[in-house]
């Protein structure tokens, strides 16, 4: 006779109550997971997407994504001078937060040069790929644009000619690709008033050492900042080029840093994501310790309110084994049908588009999932078993 | 034919200066099919006694026997006793005690499945012991749905599962009414001539123990009155 079945059966409201409650929590742990596997697969997405050997960067950095680099623009004649390199591209990425589709909201604009083409947008899935120098853009599908839209991005407006799909940056933003000309222009862009103060400023200060106001306009361009930077070029080898040696001769001659994708890739994940993994697991490690103890804890409750009978059985005559059996299986079908709720729960979310971030679930995650909750259940009934076998069975007899 | 002897029973806990006798020279036996009445105030050792007899508690001198067994002999285990308490006796209890997520028919049906009864046939004896005790007509109904009387009859219907050689009702009319309580204490009588399963009940009510084949009463762990 299956006695913690029909003791589901009899208080069916409170096992399923336990089981929402409990599976809220694994459905937290397994939204986590997606969360930190998103911002994995998120944050080396571009990295994975761009067609390139090498990434050049500024020296002594670590860019273009996980810290900020700067060249000047013609760095990328430099590097295609190069033994060894085929062809190189200037590529521009910063995160920027405007008024977009009808909302504020935060993007990355990456700039790349669209006649050599590297750097551009992947998975297009609806439109082209950017054609002409000027005014053109490919957005993800996330920024909520439509194929044909005009939106204006400092001075100009930008017509949308593509669409990508799960085209993000580390952070989840969607990204915007444009012309790099184009993507200077909105990030060095200045408000006018802000341009005459500092013009203002600049002529008095040549004034104050001696120049005369005609010779002060005249200089002025040279103190003007100089806006035509880069974050990184982009470098394809010729084939059967030596990638160590180019990249040697690179970072001697040039004195600029190379990192080749994969490597680019480890510094995303020991710099940028390293942090938010750390803290993300280290939630979710709470949280299955949290929905152990809870287990733990309500199957104690519902052994404790049987204690009685418990007693009673054990007069009777019933084996250990029975009584562990009926606690065993409960706490166990509690964790159980938990971890399918969460289960369910979290891939409904998924499924339905609504949560804000790129989730990903992995068969490896479930599964080790799966794996403690199963052995937290079994651990948490270990208490209960605990006070149900030291119960004496005298405990029967008497009012 | 004796189904329980016992002999010389004492049981002392704690030691030394703290030592309390609970029971002292206690001998007597019953017969198959015998009704014994174990009368007592509050703290006289019946429920010391009950738990000797129902192999939880040793004593510290004496001996046993059920059913031709000595038991707290050297070498069994507490698997041995839960077995031997499993087939040997049958318990009713003062609050009924039976397990309130299980039906009538499955409260008595388990004692049969835990001794390796099938659960089909468990069941078929089960509606059989019920309809016995004419309470089959709440056969599928939860204890909670059951008045006390009928909770009774069903813990009644649980102790007979096994057809032990002795019954143990540890006072079995102390939460019904008097007119409740007689009909159990009837229902005794009727098991213990039927089915030829010594009864011993223990209670402080004297009104209840009419037609009792042997009466002893315990004050201070010893007999006051003996069985004859």
């Amino acid at each position: 006779m299956d006695l913690a079945a029909k003791d589901v059966r009899r208080h069916l409201g409170k096992f399923i109550a336990t089981i929402i409650g409990v599976g809220m929590l694994i459905n937290i742990v397994f939204i986590m997971n997606g969360i930190y596997r998103g911002i994995i697969d998120d944050g080396i997405w571009i990295i994975e997407n761009t067609d390139t050997d090498l990434w050049v960067v500024e020296r002594d950095r670590g860019g273009p994504f996980n810290e900020q680099s700067q060249l000047p623009r013609d760095t990328y004649k430099s590097v295609a001078a190069t033994p060894g390199v085929a062809k190189t591209g200037p590529f521009i990425t910063y995160t920027v937060q405007r008024g977009v589709a009808g909302r504020n909201q935060q993007f990355t604009i990456i700039g790349y040069d669209v006649f050599i083409g590297l750097g551009g947008p992947k998975r297009i899935v609806a439109g082209r790929n950017i054609t002409a120098g000027h005014y053109e853009a490919v957005a993800d599908q996330k920024l909520g644009v439509r194929l044909g839209e005009r939106i204006h991005l400092g001075v100009h407006d930008y017509t949308i000619v593509g669409l990508t799909r799960q085209a993000v940056d580390t952070n989840g933003n969607p990204l915007l690709y444009l012309s790099l000309s184009d993507a200077q222009e909105v990030l060095f862009q200045r408000d006018n008033q802000a341009i005459y103060a500092q013009d203002a400023a600049t002529i008095k200060k040549l004034q104050d050492a001696g120049y005369t106001a005609t010779q002060a306009g005249q200089m002025l361009p040279l103190f003007s900042s100089n806006t035509n930077i880069i974050s990184a070029v982009l470098a394809k080898l010729t084939p059967g080029a030596d990638i160590k040696k180019v990249r040697s001769n690179i970072q001697d001659w040039l004195y600029l840093n190379v990192y080749s994708p994969e490597e680019e890739i480890q510094l995303m994940l020991s710099g940028r994501l390293k942090k938010i993994s750390i803290t993300l697991g280290f939630f979710r490690i709470l949280l299955v310790i949290v929905s152990i103890v809870i287990i733990a804890l309500i199957v104690y409750v519902i052994t404790i309110e049987k204690i009685r009978s418990i007693a009673t059985l054990k007069l009777i005559g019933a084996s250990n084994w029975v009584i562990i059996r009926l606690i065993l299986e409960q706490s166990v079908s509690i964790t159980l049908a938990s971890f399918g709720f969460g289960y369910g729960a979290s891939h409904l979310l998924e499924a339905s588009g609504q949560f804000p971030r790129h989730l990903i679930f992995t068969t490896f995650d479930t599964t080790l999932v799966f794996i403690i909750m199963l052995v937290g259940g079994v651990v948490a009934s270990l208490l209960a078993i605990w006070v149900a076998l030291r119960t004496p069975p005298s405990l029967a007899l008497g009012g | 034919m004796d189904v329980l002897i016992v002999k010389g029973l004492k049981k002392v806990f704690g030691e030394g200066e703290l030592a309390v006798t609970a029971l002292a020279d206690i001998d007597f036996s019953v017969k198959k099919g015998e009704l014994m009445a174990l009368l007592g105030p509050s703290g006289s050792g019946k429920t010391t006694l009950l738990l000797c007899i129902s192999l939880i508690l040793e004593p510290t001198t004496g001996y046993i026997v059920i059913n031709g067994h000595e038991i707290y002999k050297d070498g069994w285990t507490d698997v041995d006793m839960r077995r031997f308490r499993r087939e040997n006796i049958g318990f009713i209890f003062q609050s009924h005690n039976l397990i309130p997520f299980l039906t009538a028919t499955d409260n008595v049906a388990l004692v049969m499945t835990l001794n390796g009864v099938s659960d089909r046939e468990a069941r078929r004896r089960s509606h059989e012991l019920l309809d016995y005790l004419e309470i089959g007509h709440r056969a599928d109904a939860l204890p909670a749905l059951l008045s006390g009387g009928e909770q009774q009859r069903v813990a009644i219907a649980r102790a007979l599962a096994n057809e032990p050689v002795l019954i143990l009702a540890d006072e079995p009319t102390a939460a019904l009414d008097t007119d409740r309580g007689r009909k159990v204490m009837a229902l005794l009588k009727k098991i213990a001539g039927e089915r030829n399963s010594a009864v011993i009940t223990v209670t402080h009510d004297h009104r209840m123990i009419e037609g009792f084949d042997t009466v002893c009463e315990l004050s201070d762990g010893r007999f006051v009155k003996k069985p004859l």
